[in-house]
């Protein structure tokens, strides 16, 4: 047996180099894509984000750092405010709770930013806004949708009244849904999605808002994020015979999912709320039997700024953003420094109403807050709608609004 | 097409895909004996193999397992003996070792290949008897776990399989017969790391491919193991596909909320009843 298994004493080490090798060679060739940080220099405004950079939410939280990234150098070209350069200090908040107050509180007092853009989630946000509170430090959502972060700042104004939206709440974001699912002439739809808080708000907000048009759930679940049990949701939900499934979740799991239904109903319709199936990359992946179907704040071609926004994150990233965890975090970070400029100071208390009262040109277009601080997302007029997109072949189309 | 008929057979599938996992760690737990919580990462790394060679055009299952195997084999081994070796005596020192190994793949492959999810065509599935709809991922998935799972019983009932079989039972006593024990166990834990590749590129156009995948597989995997016991091939497989099984049929006729529910709480019956495995229940002597 010896003279079986000696000779390969010295694999090992052969395997050490080549490893070795290939990690460094790895590591030597791999561009992060993240944020350049540079130097502080003296004068220089700092904006603490905070979003997951590791862990489960890793995907979203990069997208949402890589995008404040590009609206600060873009803050930075049209001359800062007020002269002086604005950079950003990051915080992985590794989509726990407490970890996204720690970052806050070290971004706050040691890092010393003048305003916080973030959480990714919503239970990390609403940690952070006691944060934010606390040091009287304006603090802009772009993603979280709660509705318990509007709530407080309406409850309790004089202590929450730093925390701005700028992302649409699950009211809005149910509201911009039945008008999409109005102008479909669904009937009848499916929810799937994680079976956390936010899916559930969705789903009993949406069965709410739709009823006014009409509109009935024939199928909903909501699966363990440990083990989800996609294949008996699929053919579940395709046994109910809806006319369209939404996709509640916005990460790697609408994917799985979706491939799973596509392969027991694929000539039904979905849409997503946003997210991983805006990446064209995945949706190449999907069959198009049926319609796949998108929202998203905001897309390529929906106005010239978007457009612009899309074209400079694609030569920068490497590849189009998916026009919500990215999107958004861009357009707080816009608003905010726009309010400096207005405010001409980074002072909360003076930038506070000027966020209260002014508009803000966004990618996703004019950004005004109503007395809750929450950015006016919706159907009707005057507000901002966001878009729904349909992936075909050739790339997504934008179907709704009509334009 | 029965709905219930499709849900139950999609269970078999999903059985499958944890018995895949769970090959790899069974051999691991038994001959190396260790906890090795970098298992879900090399099933991470299949899925990014099978994705790389999709992207370069080769999207074949079987070409995607044989390239992520022998890479993870490469790896298997070059960890099994730098690192799982010299500290396997230290109870608490592997698991926390190996899941450090987990996470900072986890990390290495965020940089490699970015944190967004990938995902690989899965192909449209094959229509059975009755209608019902057969997942190509979930054949492949049942067959490879049922042929791995086979091998591996046959290669322990035969010579070729005796030192593996010594040292599961006795180190000391294989040692004494001039077998080469370490390098047996590091070849075995790289054996075992390229199962748990194979089966992530195997299963990988399933779903999406993420740097944490690793994580929900890894856990069931090792709850298979431990609950089926480690010295019973068939009774992984059977346990596999029982929980399947029963994990889909809860989540159809209950909600898929209480899917995993159902399952942990089943594993933690039967760990309670039989905490050397279920083997024992079938007549088995330790």
């Amino acid at each position: 047996m010896t003279a079986r298994f000696g000779s390969l004493h010295r694999l090992p080490l052969v395997l050490l180099i080549g490893t070795a090798a290939v990690f460094l060679s790895t590591i030597l060739c791999v561009s992060p894509g993240g944020p350049a940080l540079a130097a502080s220099l003296p004068g220089t405004l700092k904006i603490g984000v905070l979003a997951p950079l590791s862990g489960p939410y890793a995907a979203g939280g990069t997208s949402f750092v890589q995008a404040a990234t590009l609206a600060v150098e873009q803050a930075n070209a049209e001359g800062g405010v007020s002269g002086r350069r604005v950079e950003i200090a990051v915080g992985d908040s590794q989509g726990r709770v407490d970890v996204a107050k720690a970052e806050a509180l070290r971004l706050v007092s040691r890092e010393k930013v003048s305003a916080l853009v973030g959480a990714y989630l919503s239970e990390e946000t609403i940690g952070v806004m006691e944060v934010a509170a606390a040091h009287r430090t304006v603090l802009i959502v772009p993603v979280a949708a709660t509705a318990e972060i509007t709530d407080k700042v309406r409850r309790d104004h004089a202590r929450y009244r730093y925390v701005f939206r700028v992302g649409y709440s699950l009211p809005q974001w149910a509201e911009m849904i039945s008008a999409f699912l109005s102008d479909r002439k669904v009937r009848r739809y499916g929810f799937v999605g994680a079976g956390i808080r936010w899916n559930h708000e969705l789903a009993g907000t949406l069965e709410r808002m739709a009823a006014a048009h009409g509109i009935t759930p024939a199928y909903s679940a909501f699966y363990s994020a440990g083990n989800p049990a996609f294949d008996p949701i699929a053919v579940a939900a395709a046994a109910a015979s809806p006319d369209i499934v939404i996709l509640g979740d916005p990460g790697r799991n609408s994917v799985s999912f979706l491939k799973r239904l596509r392969e027991v109903a694929p000539a039904l319709p979905v849409l997503s709320v946003g997210g991983a199936l805006g990446d064209a990359r995945l949706a190449a992946s999907i069959p198009l039997s049926a319609p796949v179907y998108v929202q998203a704040a905001a897309w390529r071609g929906v106005s010239p700024d978007a457009t612009a926004y899309v074209e400079r994150y694609e030569q920068r990233y490497g590849a189009p953003p998916v026009g919500y965890s990215d999107t958004l975090p861009y357009d707080a970070v816009t608003v905010l420094v726009a309010a400096w400029r207005t405010a001409g100071s980074v002072d909360s208390a003076v930038v506070v109403p000027v966020l209260e009262f002014d508009a803000f040109p966004g990618v996703a277009g004019t950004y005004r807050f109503d007395a809750a601080h929450q950015a006016r997302w919706g159907a009707g007029p005057g507000t901002l709608h966001g878009t729904f997109v349909r992936w075909e072949r050739d790339g997504a189309r934008i179907v709704f609004p009509p334009r | 097409m029965s709905p219930l008929s499709q849900v139950l057979l999609d269970g078999i599938f999903a059985g499958g895909t944890y018995a895949l996992m769970a090959a790899g760690m069974a051999l691991i737990l038994g001959v190396v004996k260790v906890i090795n919580l970098s298992h879900g990462a090399f099933f991470t790394l299949g899925a990014y193999v099978a994705y790389a060679l999709a992207e370069r055009g080769i999207a074949h299952p079987g070409a995607a397992a044989l390239l992520s195997a022998a890479i993870a084999f490469a790896f298997g081994v070059f960890l099994g003996k730098s690192f799982v070796n010299p500290i396997r005596s230290h109870p608490f020192a592997l698991p926390v070792g190996t899941l450090a190994c987990a996470l900072l793949f986890e990390q290495a492959a965020q940089m490699v290949w970015g944190p967004h999810p990938l995902s690989i065509e899965t192909g449209a599935p094959w229509v059975g008897p009755g209608g019902l709809l057969i997942r190509r991922w979930g054949a492949i998935a049942f067959l490879s776990s049922a042929a791995l799972l086979a091998g591996l019983k046959g290669l322990l009932a035969t010579r070729p399989g005796l030192p593996l079989r010594l040292i599961a039972e006795d180190e000391e006593i294989a040692g004494s017969l001039g077998m080469d024990v370490e390098a047996i166990r590091y070849l075995t834990f790289g054996g075992a790391c390229a199962m748990a590749a194979a089966a992530g590129a195997l299963l990988s156009p399933s779903g999406a491919v993420t740097p944490t995948m690793g994580r929900a597989p890894l856990i069931l995997s090792l709850v298979v193991v431990i609950v089926a016991g480690m010295d019973s091939i068939g009774a992984i497989f059977l346990l596999s596909i029982g929980l399947g099984i029963l994990g889909n049929a809860c989540a159809y006729l209950l909600s898929p909320q209480w899917s995993y529910v159902a399952l942990l709480a089943a594993v933690s019956l039967l760990l309670a009843a039989r905490p050397a495995g279920i083997v024992v229940l079938a007549g088995r002597s330790d």
